[in-house]
């Protein structure tokens, strides 16, 4: 940075005309409109930086001191690690662990997989393309807790729209299907639970149907922004489709799927409303996920300081997600 | 002059921004300060909704009961205090109260509030103590002396006004059950072994993990203790593992095993009402405030009950097709029931306390407490004066009264602090037992239960 005032000694100043009064003035505007021009960007990034600071590191801050607290009749009374101990000791948490790898492999997966497959049906330009993205829209204006309410009306035992085609033993036998209730298959893996409970599958469809929107939309925009002439000449040099999938569109759209990725990983770890509005984190704690059980341990427990502990935990988990998906990404190129 | 202007448009942005955040606070005015000291706003939260006129509403009766009330409190108070109250969702009310008391957040005056939460309210420090008021009023010594015991904190002070008590009893279909209730578990299977031949269900109830656990303080807390079963060792700790609470796991993994219970019992959602509003199941025990949840209803002989409101449910008993029934019970023992008590909290920092100490006289009144029982109350007056009002003079309050006195009807949580986090534990490995692994030891599961809760202590 340029000093505003030439660097001369003190008496030379009243001597040279430079520095007369009129002079000092104009000097001293133009020092202003330096510091201005230099401190604008700050200025200009100052209210989000206010806005940010309210809304994102003061609760960060304040769930980490949280975390280390227990609620007293007299006040909050620091516990150090308690909460966090209290935690690893919950048989439910290392379930709750369990049920969310299986719920994010599966929404992503099929959330990623359905997205990809009706982008390229859309992308092909059929007729009524404009009505089938507007109908594919709906579930994305849907708030997750009324989608939730929904999809559990259609399967409730005994009285759901589809249980009756669901119960009957003779389409699924030995006793039918009562999704709901449904006690989860013997696990393959020691404990880890898999494979899920029907209850947990139901929940990644009703998770994924609402997410698939907003996923089809950022495949399609990402495929119509690659030239028809360079899968027209992959195609002229004899690649058939499979090849002209795997070697053109797919390299080409890399960016937009890692960006999907990254949004429902984030979306699945940290959603809590189509849980609670589905399955309660049930039938007995079959699709009980973290964020789910934070939400059971703060507002249905009000343990605050053990719930604040769990969201510092997700959060490092978040940030892990972020920094692999990153890496990942720079891998790539 | 590009300069001067992107300046000043940052100068205006930071003043906006500065202005946003040092806005006074709506309703700080000087002039509506002046106003309040006339007449002040008595501030209440209720689950119920004055404004929701939806005669479908599951709440329509505290709806129905806030909206006759408060104009007539407001005309008895004119001049002094306007009841306004705050509509909340019951399974959120407790913790948004906890949450404002901590964070120092706008609080009501005076909350409605069950016995139940009266721990964690304390442990929270989020009640006031409420002794020596309560004490010098008229009406303290008329009140039923367990219904005070219910809104004492551990260290003996009543936080609470109790003012209705809500113990559970069973709603049974005359026709499934002509020869009245079974009395004990052996009859019970025997019945229900002959209505599943029949194609019928015997029981349904509230079997599923949903609200954090709420079925335990429904039918599994009235069949422990039916079988003689404890959950606490009276001293604040977890006691799950004795011969006692084993034999009712047993029993009810019995029930479910057999098939003697609705699929929908283990939907969550209170879903498993459905199975007795069309009298697929014949019996229902939950709570005495039932009656007003569950409807319509269809009789097994083919008889509607269609008004789709809490009459249903009590014409059916006044038509002798419903009649209430205290649950079974092992030899030597009482039928056991979970009993909890509605009534009035005042939370720290309630800005009008005066108010609020109006407010409960009036409810505590002759003329309106009836009306309170009936209404948010959904249960039996714990003032033993209303008890012979002729409002509960009814077929269905007399057969609740006379199934409550055969009763051995106590609170599940005993001396359990730690309510809502026990509830959750008991009713996740409850479910576990008798449904998702029915082949899983009971003992072993139940000790490493009462071990995972009194860690925590």
């Amino acid at each position: 940075m340029q000093p505003s005032v030439p660097n001369q000694d003190r008496a030379g100043v009243a001597n040279n005309p430079k520095f007369w009064p009129g002079q000092l003035r104009q000097t001293a505007h133009r020092g202003l409109r330096v510091w201005l021009r230099h401190s604008l960007p700050f200025w200009l990034l100052l209210p989000t930086l206010i806005v940010l600071g309210i809304t994102q590191v003061y609760p960060g801050f304040y769930t980490l001191w949280l975390s280390l607290q227990t609620r007293q009749p007299e006040g909050w009374e620091f516990v150090g690690t308690a909460n966090y101990a209290r935690l690893f000791n919950m048989r439910l948490f290392a379930e709750s662990v369990g049920h969310t790898i299986v719920f994010l492999v599966g929404y992503v997966l099929v959330t990623l997989g359905a997205g990809f497959g009706i982008a390229l049906l859309l992308n092909r330009k059929l007729r009524l393309s404009g009505l089938y993205i507007t109908l594919l829209f709906i579930p994305w204006v849907i708030a997750d807790i009324i989608a939730g309410l929904v999809w559990r009306l259609l399967v409730v035992p005994d009285y759901g729209l589809f249980s009756g085609i669901l119960q009957n033993p003779a389409l699924f036998p030995p006793n039918g299907l009562s999704i709901l209730t449904a006690v989860p298959p013997r696990p393959w893996l020691g404990d880890f639970p898999f494979p899920p409970a029907p209850a947990m599958v139901y929940l990644i469809l009703a998770s994924a149907w609402r997410a698939l929107p907003f996923i089809v939309l950022l495949m399609l925009a990402a495929l119509q922004t690659i030239p028809t002439e360079i899968i027209e000449s992959s195609r002229i040099d004899g690649a058939n489709r499979s090849q002209v999938l795997r070697f053109i569109l797919l390299p080409l759209i890399l960016p937009t799927l890692i960006v999907a990725l990254f949004s429902l990983t984030l979306s699945g770890m940290n959603g809590v409303g189509m849980v609670f509005s589905l399955t309660g984190g049930g039938p007995g704690t079959s699709t009980e996920v973290l964020s789910h059980l934070l939400y059971s341990i703060g507002w249905g427990q009000r343990e605050f300081g053990r719930a604040a502990a769990l969201a510092m935990i997700i959060a490092v988990v978040n940030w892990l997600l972020i920094l692999g998906t990153l890496r990942v990404t720079r891998l790539n190129g | 002059m590009k300069r001067a202007w992107s300046f000043l448009a940052s100068a205006v942005l930071f003043a906006m921004v500065l202005t946003a955040c040092a806005a006074p606070a709506p309703g700080s005015a000087p002039a509506e300060e002046s106003a309040a000291t006339e007449v002040q706003d008595f501030v209440t939260w209720y689950q119920y909704d004055q404004n929701n006129e939806d005669p479908a509403s599951d709440e329509r009766v505290g709806n129905a009961y806030l909206r006759a009330s408060i104009p007539v409190f407001n005309e008895a108070f004119a001049g002094k205090w306007n009841w306004v109250n705050q509509p909340k969702a019951f399974d959120k009310m407790e913790t948004e109260l906890i949450t404002a008391v901590q964070a120092a957040g706008e609080v009501p005056d005076l909350m409605h509030a069950g016995s139940g939460s009266v721990t964690t309210f304390i442990r929270n420090g989020a009640l006031q103590d409420l002794t020596e008021w309560a004490e010098a009023q008229s009406w303290f010594a008329d009140l039923d002396p367990n219904g005070v015991e219910a809104c004492r904190g551990p260290d003996g002070k009543l936080y609470c006004i109790p003012v209705a008590q809500q113990p559970q009893l069973v709603f049974v279909w005359k026709d499934r059950f002509p020869d009245g209730y079974p009395t004990t578990p052996e009859a019970f299977l025997e019945q229900a072994a002959a209505l599943k031949a029949e194609g019928h269900y015997a029981v349904t109830f509230f079997g599923s993990t949903d609200f954090d656990g709420e079925g335990l303080s429904r039918f599994v807390w009235t069949t422990i203790s039916s079988f003689g079963g404890k959950l606490d060792d009276g001293a604040g700790q977890m006691t799950l593992n004795t011969p006692e609470n084993v034999a009712a796991i047993e029993f009810i993994r019995e029930i479910v095993a057999q098939g003697y219970a609705p699929e929908i019992a283990f939907a969550g959602g209170f879903q498993e009402e459905e199975a007795f509003k069309d009298a697929s199941a014949g019996s229902f025990p939950t709570g005495i405030f039932g009656y007003r949840y569950v409807n319509p209803l269809t009789a097994p002989n083919g008889t509607k009950y269609e008004k789709r409101n809490e009459e249903d449910m009590l014409d059916a008993i006044a038509a002798g097709d419903v009649f209430l029934a205290p649950f079974l019970a092992v030899e030597g023992q009482k039928p056991g029931c979970n009993i909890s008590v509605s009534g009035f909290v005042i939370p720290v920092g309630a800005k009008n306390v005066e108010a609020a100490h109006d407010y409960i006289n009036w409810a505590m009144s002759a003329e309106q407490n009836p009306g309170w029982v009936l209404g948010p109350g959904g249960g039996f007056p714990v003032l033993k004066t209303t008890q012979s009002h002729e409002t509960f003079q009814t077929p269905f309050y007399q057969q609740a009264a006379e199934v409550t006195a055969a009763s051995a009807c106590s609170p599940w949580y005993g001396s359990l602090e730690r309510r809502a986090e026990a509830q959750k534990l008991i009713m996740t490995a409850v479910y576990k037992l008798i449904k998702e692994d029915p082949t899983a030891d009971i003992a072993a599961e139940l000790t490493a239960v009462e071990e995972e809760y009194n860690v925590g202590g």
